[in-house]
């Protein structure tokens, strides 16, 4: 098939934007990993969990400020609007991240491993079963955010035909990753969440609380999710399963970049979504099986991941 | 709007002193029950139908038959499974209005998920000692359940299921398995033979396909391959096949922006619609080609209206669409609509509903005439015998159970538009395809026979 440089363009945005969603779940899944040491099952419910909450959001700020205005202000207004959508449903989900480490976690760090993967697995069945009881079982949608946004131009004033939406996500995903990397690297919470994980004994020797460095964690990687959830539902519908999918293809990305590593994770995501993306414009039933052969390419190379486990960086 | 124009009477005055009972039950197959199901009890006075369930003579048990339904009542394929279930709700709530099967027997119907342990549901059913199965929905448990139904002996009627290698390699000399729906086949030519009647095979050089990733849309796009390079000698130019419930289907759409095709085929059903009307709307896809799909229609109360706005896109609708023949000028399908309508999870009955509908009418008609025939309630055997060649009435028209077990009705097609006033998608300019042009003549195989096509 040949591909015109147009097409190939697109393609790889595709990718781009992908990887970013991607990132955005795996990155609350590997901070867990890399600090709290638990491979928490359950974070692909939490992403749905975003999204199911987010269509309720959407629908409540967008029913308040209405569509987009006429103009660059209106057009502002709306986007704000989106994102403070956003980040209240990924607020939304700190509470649930809080309660379950506080309240299930914490009674399980000093055991093996596999009781906590039985116990985030519960969770998963857990959360599966509340999302049935308050929303039931047919997928749901938003309709106000996806056209809204998509009508805005952008792509087209370069001569693209590519949707705004997709352009929001890779913006709204570059800003996410900046965040974070702040956080970790220049602030003093990042820092003693990053000293805790490097050495536990020495960050509770120097004073460090870790029950709530851990809880603040987890919190994080809920709120995390439910970001990624958010962003990720409307171009799309929440149905209960979705849950499944992003958290086996977390854990491809966070295998490909390191165990734990956030740096790994970002560049396993762009990964994972560009070849995937590539995949499929020359090889489309290669779709599902790429992320996996670059995840067994890099464990026969490079065990430990691109980026090694979390340590003295992000 | 043209559903709520006032029904017109297909009777008249004459008809309802004149016709009468007798011919009435003998036009639609011999009892109250086979008239409820075909949607023409009201036809019946007032009392008629309760008292005329069938000629048992006394001689039937007044136990109710234990009948389980696999479907899906969840998630993405839910949109489906749903559909099916009401179908099937609202048939067996018409046969025990009616008085229950031979006027005796009424109906429980046991609903479970088909989920992902379907033949251990199946099995379960046959262990609680269910009379009749229906379903399931999907190909892939269609064919691990349909040795089963053989080995256990007792009659299955699915509902979908509809992959097309089931009685041809699967379960080639089926006894109690029997299918109602139209199969892959049906659907996909008639899907390949509409998209030259909208185009012209003159117009299609290039085609493409979005298929679901797994059995069915493999088969599906296999078969429209093969149908529409006999029809129109088109090259394919992409295939792509995204797994269920994908939430990005960009990279397919990209592909087909590239390409350009003539026509684009699709079999992607349920929510996997809406996500791909959506995107491929958001990525301008429909200024560079035609959409044909034969489940499209299947998300018709789930895809929004700005998302179809602009769209080319034909969809099939099977062996039912509730709009042909109108409303107004057909009393059983506006009866049925206004049925489907009132039911939990049902905007408007799609070819799934009648899925469900149909299996339960096809079986109960049959005993009920094996009971006319007898004298006495069938064995499980003599009802088998009965469903070959078996032919019967829905609101959507005549159906007939063909020797080879499987069902063969009319298919239907149209232009998927969005309705406001309904509040969900509908089919406009609807073609009607026999099933003389859609499915191969008994004991050919769909591939020897579109292999048999002139060019």
């Amino acid at each position: 098939m040949a591909v015109t440089p147009t097409a190939a363009l697109v393609q790889t945005l595709n990718g781009i934007q992908f990887g970013f969603i991607l990132f955005m779940i795996a990155s609350g899944l590997t901070v867990i990993l890399g600090i709290l040491d638990v491979l928490n099952l359950a974070h692909g419910e939490l992403f749905s969990l975003g999204a199911y909450t987010a269509i309720g959001v959407f629908g409540f700020i967008i029913g308040i400020i209405g569509p987009p205005g006429d103009g660059v202000v209106g057009t502002a207004v709306f986007i704000l609007a989106v994102l403070a959508a956003v980040l209240v449903t990924a607020a939304i989900l700190l509470p649930v991240g809080t309660l379950f480490e506080a309240v299930f976690l914490r009674q399980i760090y000093d055991r093996d491993q596999v009781y906590q993967l039985v116990l985030t697995f519960t969770l998963l069945l857990i959360l599966l079963d509340v999302k049935k009881f308050i929303w039931g079982d047919s997928s749901i949608r938003t309709d106000a955010v996806y056209s809204a946004i998509n009508a805005i131009p952008t792509s087209e004033l370069v001569g693209l035909n590519y949707p705004t939406y997709n352009v929001f996500v890779i913006l709204v995903g570059s800003a996410v990753v900046a965040g974070l990397f702040w956080f970790f690297e220049r602030t003093k919470t990042g820092r003693i969440i990053r000293a805790t994980a490097i050495d536990r004994e020495m960050a509770t020797a120097i004073g460090v609380s870790t029950d709530r460095v851990f809880t603040l964690v987890f919190a994080l990687g809920a709120f995390l999710a439910g970001f990624a959830g958010a962003m990720a539902v409307p171009p799309t519908s929440a149905t209960l399963e979705m849950g499944t999918n992003p958290l086996v293809l977390s854990f491809v990305v966070i295998v490909i970049g390191g165990l734990g590593s956030l740096r790994g994770a970002f560049v396993g995501a762009l990964l994972v979504g560009v070849i995937r993306s590539w995949m499929i414009t020359l090889y489309p039933p290669g779709e599902i099986a790429a992320p996996f052969a670059i995840m067994a390419l890099i464990l026969l190379v490079k065990p430990e991941g691109l980026f090694g486990t979390w340590g003295e960086t992000a | 709007m043209y559903w709520d124009t006032p029904m017109k009477r297909t009777t008249t005055d004459h008809d309802s002193e004149g016709i009468g009972r007798r011919q009435l039950l003998s036009a639609v197959g011999g009892s109250a029950v086979a008239a409820a199901l075909a949607g023409c009890s009201t036809l019946l006075s007032d009392g008629e139908a309760a008292d005329q369930g069938g000629q048992s003579g006394g001689e039937i048990s007044d136990e109710p038959i234990q009948a389980g339904l696999l479907t899906f009542t969840r998630g993405a394929p839910g949109v489906l499974g749903i559909q099916a279930q009401r179908g099937a709700e609202l048939a067996v709530q018409r046969i025990n209005e009616a008085g229950g099967i031979g006027g005796q027997r009424e109906i429980e119907l046991d609903v479970v998920n088909e989920g992902s342990n379907p033949l251990d549901s199946y099995n379960q059913f046959i262990e609680e000692g269910k009379e009749v199965t229906f379903g399931p929905i999907s190909s892939g448990t269609h064919s691990q359940i349909a040795p089963e139904v053989e080995k256990n002996e007792v009659i299955n009627v699915s509902t979908d299921g509809t992959v097309t290698t089931l009685y041809e390699e699967t379960v080639p000399d089926p006894t109690y398995s029997f299918r109602f729906q139209n199969y892959d086949i049906m659907e996909v030519v008639t899907m390949a033979r509409e998209a030259v009647e909208r185009i012209g095979a003159d117009n299609i050089s290039t085609v493409a396909g979005v298929n679901p990733g797994y059995s069915f849309g493999e088969d599906e796009m296999r078969v429209f391959t093969q149908a529409i390079q006999k029809l129109t000698g088109a090259e394919v130019v992409y295939e792509g096949f995204p797994e269920l419930g994908a939430s990005d289907m960009a990279n397919h759409i990209t592909s087909i922006n590239n390409e350009e095709p003539d026509v684009t085929f699709s079999s992607l059903w349920g929510g996997d619609v809406t996500t791909f009307v959506r995107q491929a709307n958001a990525n301008n896809m429909f200024e560079n080609t035609t959409v044909f799909g034969t489940t499209l229609y299947s998300a018709a109360g789930d895809v929004p209206g700005d998302a179809l706005a602009g769209t080319d896109i034909y969809s099939g609708s099977r062996n039912y669409y509730w709009g042909l023949p109108a409303l107004g000028n057909w009393q059983p399908g506006r009866e049925l609509f206004d049925a489907a309508t009132q039911q939990e999870g049902v905007t408007v009955p799609t070819a799934h509903y009648m899925s469900g509908y149909g299996a339960v009418t096809a079986w109960a008609t049959a005993v009920e005439k094996a009971i006319d025939l007898l004298g006495t309630y069938p064995s499980q055997e003599q009802i088998a015998q009965v469903l070959e060649g078996h032919g019967f009435f829905t609101p959507a028209g005549y159906h007939n159970i063909a020797e080879d077990h499987q069902g063969a009705s009319n298919s239907f097609a149209g232009k998927m538009v969005y309705d406001d006033d309904l509040g969900a998608a509908r089919l406009e300019d609807v073609n009607t395809y026999a099933a003389t042009e859609t499915a191969p003549p008994p004991g050919v195989t769909g591939s020897d026979w579109l292999d048999s096509w002139s060019a």
